[in-house]
């Protein structure tokens, strides 16, 4: 192989997030953040690291209780970080009554 | 509606309900920081105290009995774009339709303050609404400057389009600030007390703050450089064509809408080459200091080809939108001059 492909294997291999990790913060934003509101305002967002940290921090001081931060952290970069492509907003069938 | 958030709702107008002058209530955006109260109408009381002579608790009975007014205005998150700043910035991602335009009708908070008599130290009124959040989630209260408060134009609203106030915009009454942003506007207000400071709380001292001085595409300000948000840019938007339609050659039908906040719309112009030549578009009938202003224009394609068309407003006081809107650090007050593309086939 040729140095720069290995470079970028490598780079790809250290930066990809682990599968597990991701999976648990998935569970802990279920638990941690849908008890108060919607997880759709947290999906549509596009967010670097460290403003999804902050963004952590801000609710953990609203009182709700993280107890997998760095699962949590790691699941919403892996998914919705600023790299990410923008989400398609989903449309209501019958206009503002109901979502 | 364009979803943003399913508990509690937060709701985006799709640009092609921005066709009439008054958006239909079933299709004017919703936004909610606090999952919304269950209002019993017949126990529901207003309450106007603090820096007051006499204060006041007052029924929904009590509130129609002052001088009803109608207050055509125009509300706009403050947030409405966040989504088309670059860097991303935290929040709703509205894209272009967190505004709408209502008849508002109720009572004049004036007169509710020459009732309960304003004393001299007084200088907001803090207005707080029956939501309650979840945990130590701040509560939702926002203070008005008392020579805002008695402007002729803001009401308490009891009535939106002709019908009670939805549960969604705040039944069964709602702090209307025309031409300021959207945040001031609190819904299912229940308290009013008037105090010679502002409020404390998060959702007045720390948020809906804009920096006193420009800070780049991504940088910040400090607290003391921040300043509350009083008024609205200018700003205008398609309704129609949508972005990447296909039309055929011909007349091609162009409207929108165009916002000043407390300044009257006093033009648009409409360009069909990404901004080379521009010509003025015709405003529509309906003028009012605090409401939107519709506008057509007829587009002539004479040859099949990709156009980008831009509408750009003037308003009374001068501003006029520019070309990229001014970054800041809670991704406010975003007015770029609309652009959509649109095929012309042969």
């Amino acid at each position: 192989m040729r140095p720069l492909f290995c470079l970028l294997l490598l780079s790809s291999a250290l930066f990809a997030a682990d599968p597990a990790m991701v999976e648990k913060g998935r569970a802990e934003e279920k638990r941690a953040c849908g008890g108060c509101h919607g997880l759709r305002i947290i999906h549509i967002q596009r967010l670097n690291r460290g403003q999804w940290d902050r963004e952590i921090t801000k609710m953990v001081g609203w009182g709700t209780v993280v107890k997998e931060r760095e699962a949590l952290l790691e699941y919403l970069v892996a998914s919705y970080g600023d790299d990410k492509p923008a989400a398609p907003l989903a449309r209501s069938a019958d206009g503002s009554k109901k979502p | 509606m364009l979803v943003h958030n399913d508990f509690p709702e937060d709701l985006e107008t799709p640009v092609e309900y921005f066709d009439s002058w008054l958006t239909p209530v079933d299709r004017f955006f919703v936004r909610q920081h606090l999952p919304r109260p269950k209002v019993d109408a017949a126990t529901y009381r207003l309450k106007v105290h603090g820096l007051v002579n006499s204060p006041l608790e007052l029924s929904l009975d009590d509130l129609k009995k002052f001088a009803q007014v109608k207050v055509p205005a125009t509300l706009e998150c403050a947030g409405n774009g966040r989504g088309n700043f670059k860097p991303k910035i935290p929040g709703l991602q509205w894209t272009k339709g967190a505004i709408g335009n209502a008849e508002w009708r109720g009572v004049r908070v004036a007169d509710l303050l020459k009732k309960a008599g304003v004393k001299p130290e007084a200088k907001f009124g803090t207005a707080n609404g029956m939501d309650v959040g979840a945990g130590k989630t701040p509560d939702f209260i926002r203070s008005v400057p008392l020579r805002k408060l008695l402007h002729e134009s803001t009401i308490i609203a009891l009535e939106m389009n002709g019908q009670p106030l939805p549960e969604l915009h705040g039944f069964p009454a709602r702090l209307i600030v025309p031409g300021w942003d959207g945040a001031s506007w609190v819904k299912w207000v229940n308290d009013l007390q008037l105090a010679p400071e502002s409020d404390k709380g998060f959702y007045f001292a720390t948020a809906y703050k804009y920096p006193n001085f420009s800070v780049g595409p991504g940088g910040a300000a400090k607290p003391e450089e921040m300043e509350v948000l009083e008024g609205m840019a200018v700003v205008s938007f398609f309704s129609k064509p949508l972005d990447q339609a296909k039309v055929k050659i011909g007349a091609v039908p162009v409207m929108g809408v165009a916002f000043g906040g407390e300044h009257r719309i006093t033009r648009v112009e409409v360009s069909a080459d990404g901004g080379a030549k521009w010509v003025d578009a015709k405003l529509g009938a309906e003028n009012f200091q605090f409401a939107w202003r519709t506008f057509t224009h007829e587009f002539k394609a004479s040859k099949k080809g990709y156009y980008t068309l831009c509408c750009r407003a003037t308003d009374s006081a001068g501003r006029v939108q520019p070309i990229e809107a001014e970054w800041n650090p809670s991704g406010y007050l975003w007015n770029a001059v609309d652009r959509i593309g649109i095929t012309v086939e042969g």
